[in-house]
């Protein structure tokens, strides 16, 4: 290490390292770091500044709101409707404005007498409120974004069917290829394994675009189109090239006599998977299950075209659709992206070094 | 074959056949499928009655100008993947395994990264960075002092395709990386060691050691790359709009999704994007033949 030549080498490398490997990070944190505090942005303040911190919806112990009428898009809740004349319906003047998107609906007898006296057209100052009221709407406007995401994209059924494919199928791409995996790699019949582990290599060669027609026309026929299912299905099958590539080689990593002990004892060779086989594959049980629960989560075409129901959509098409749907209301669209992307970033920190294992051992075959 | 090894022949098959059969029924029958429906006069409006037709569809396909558009994006996006991605992931990994950087473990994560994000989240993201007065453009006005400045890239169908295939390198480059890396570290440091001591210069090691040692592991990337460049479905559909600018923009696989599952006037939508989709692997195919011919002939080269 202490050649001079390589010394030399090292004093031009250093910088432009540096300079490329920063400038790299810095390309992919900034986006994201921007991402997530505009979320917390009203729209007229991204308007006014896209780079400024979120501020009005924070500091909103001042706000003015107007006594509105309600008009006809307004959809207002049961309490309200059955007892219209008992409640007073208020506007934000800050956040869009006239557009009775962010509104509020005050019981008119909690309210100071003066409050409750005013009129269609006149201001309220929320520090006029009582405690108990302008607390909801104060913590309200903190998360506007994101209540607005969940409750107007319905994000909340699309996180849970995200939660329910990454898991489900994955726990099945896991435990059927953890099967294949001990057949191949330790029972005794060349010649089927070479074939089986060719034709599940070629999975590696076939993408989701070059078979989605058939798909699609399949699952129809099966009558699993727009269930979760079907998506399930579908989603442990595309798992299995993968999966079966890292359990058979880890598979065949197990000491044999482990498994001929617990043949001798007259266990069944599925009593014999389960007990020996299973608990000790769990290193690449957990390198699998984050790789493919990441994938599934973000996969999109297979869900566009086969389940966009809105019962059955996953939240990557829900995102979508809601960007699509909302395109002026770019804060609601940043917080939709942030409840997309914390929950792979959160297991991507967590689990770095394994995923990358994985990654490694999935890409390079023997 | 006597009883017992019946026995043994049934456990065999009552552990492999649950997975293969769903791997099969999903993943590799569609395959066959898709190639009779591309022979097929199959209409989805008129109910299931399946004629032969030959190669009709695939005669449509040729003389289609919106095939050739998104072939020759395509194109791009496999040269983005090969003198790109593969290249500057190899660069990256190289930097880190000379230990030429410290934090190696946050630069090499914070590479890595993008690839474990949602395209479609990325795409949303990247295409409100660079929308009107976004912060791409914010940024620009403020360097040029000219508030009307905007970012146009994304508008105009001649460079549409540069900040795709950007966010295609920074995206995906991170798996290559990673996989370099993983072969470099795998590599001999005697064999390093001995070729400084015959007095070569570090870009002497780099050219002549190194990378002839990873021409097998950039061989096999290359293919795993042309075999996932046809994937890159989302991210362009997600970074354009819906019309002129994803047309601009249009690679195989989103003229595939057009086809088979937007143009709903097309009675042929089905059998016509089948062809298109048949026409994706058949290309893949022949590239990574080719990058399989090239490196075989570099290889050689070498030798003599």
């Amino acid at each position: 290490m202490s050649d001079a030549l390589e010394r030399k080498g090292f004093t031009v490398g250093k910088p432009i390292s540096y300079f490329i490997l920063i400038t790299w990070a810095l390309i992919t944190i900034l986006p994201l770091f921007w991402m997530s505090y505009s979320s917390f942005k009203s729209n007229e303040e991204l308007t006014r500044d896209i780079y400024a911190f979120p501020k009005d919806l924070f500091n909103n112990q001042d706000d003015v709101y107007m006594v509105i009428e309600p008009g006809l898009g307004l959809l207002l809740p049961k309490a309200v409707r059955a007892a219209r004349e008992d409640y007073m319906v208020i506007e934000s003047t800050t956040v869009a404005p006239t557009r009775q998107i962010l509104v509020h609906y005050l019981y008119r007898s909690d309210l100071p007498p003066e409050v409750a006296s005013r009129q269609i057209g006149d201001l309220v100052n929320l520090n006029e409120l009582p405690r108990h009221m302008f607390r909801p709407i104060n913590r309200y406007l903190m998360g506007y974004n994101y209540i607005s995401a969940f409750v107007r994209g319905e994000l909340t059924m699309k996180f849970v069917n995200s939660i329910i494919y990454a898991a489900v199928s994955t726990f099945a791409t896991v435990f059927l290829s953890l099967m294949i995996g001990y057949a191949v790699s330790k029972m005794n019949f060349p010649k089927l394994s070479a074939i089986v582990i060719g034709l599940i290599g070629l999975g590696y060669l076939i993408s989701t675009n070059s078979t989605i027609i058939p798909l699609f026309l399949m699952l129809t026929k099966m009558g699993l189109i727009n269930t979760r299912i079907g998506m399930i299905i579908v989603y442990t099958a595309f798992g299995i090239p993968m999966a079966t590539l890292l359990t058979s080689q880890f598979i065949r990593g197990l000491p044999d006599s482990l498994i001929e002990s617990a043949e001798i004892d007259g266990a069944s060779q599925f009593r014999a998977f389960l007990s020996i086989i299973v608990p000790m594959s769990v290193p690449v049980i957990i390198t699998i299950s984050i790789i493919a629960a990441l994938g599934t989560w973000n996969e999109f075409l297979l869900v566009l075209v086969l389940a966009s129901s809105e019962a059955t959509k996953s939240l990557p098409v829900g995102v979508y659709s809601f960007s699509s749907l909302t395109s002026t209301q770019l804060g609601w669209q940043l917080a939709a992206l942030v409840i997309a992307t914390l929950p792979t970033m959160i297991v991507y920190f967590s689990f770095t070094r394994r995923i990358t294992q994985g990654v490694v051992a999935g890409a390079v075959k023997e | 074959m006597n009883s017992r090894d019946k026995r043994k022949l049934i456990t065999y098959v009552g552990f492999v056949l649950p997975g293969l059969l769903v791997y099969l029924v999903i993943v590799a029958y569609p395959i066959i499928y898709s190639v009779g429906l591309s022979f097929s006069d199959f209409n989805p409006n008129r109910g299931g009655n399946w004629n032969f037709v030959g190669l009709e569809h695939y005669r449509t396909m040729v003389d289609d100008p919106n095939f050739w558009h998104a072939f020759k994006n395509n194109m791009i996006v496999v040269a983005v993947l090969a003198f790109g991605q593969i290249p500057i992931g190899f660069g990256l990994a190289y930097i880190l395994y000379r230990r030429l950087v410290r934090a190696r473990g946050f630069f090499q994560s914070m590479v890595f990264l993008p690839q474990f994000l949602s395209p479609i989240v990325i795409g949303i993201l990247f295409r409100r960075l660079v929308g009107a007065d976004g912060p791409v453009a914010r940024l620009m006005q403020m360097v040029s002092g000219d508030p009307s400045r905007q970012f146009m890239m994304m508008l105009k169908a001649e460079t549409v395709m540069i900040p795709v295939g950007f966010a295609l390198i920074w995206m995906y480059t991170g798996f290559y990386m990673i996989i370099f890396l993983a072969n470099l570290q795998k590599i001999d440091s005697n064999i390093v060691e001995a070729a400084k001591i015959d007095g070569a210069t570090e870009p002497q090691i780099f050219a002549r050691v190194i990378v002839p040692i990873l021409s097998g592991t950039i061989l096999v990337s290359t293919i795993l790359a042309i075999a996932g460049s046809l994937k890159g479905f989302d991210l362009i559909f997600a970074l354009t709009t819906k019309g002129l600018m994803r047309n601009n923009a249009m690679v195989l696989p989103i003229h595939m999704y057009q086809t088979a599952f937007e143009d709903y006037t097309n009675p042929m939508r089905f059998a016509y994007g089948a062809s298109i989709s048949n026409a994706i692997v058949f290309i893949s195919i022949v590239l990574i033949l080719f990058s399989n011919w090239v490196s075989r002939r570099v290889s050689d080269g070498e030798v003599n």
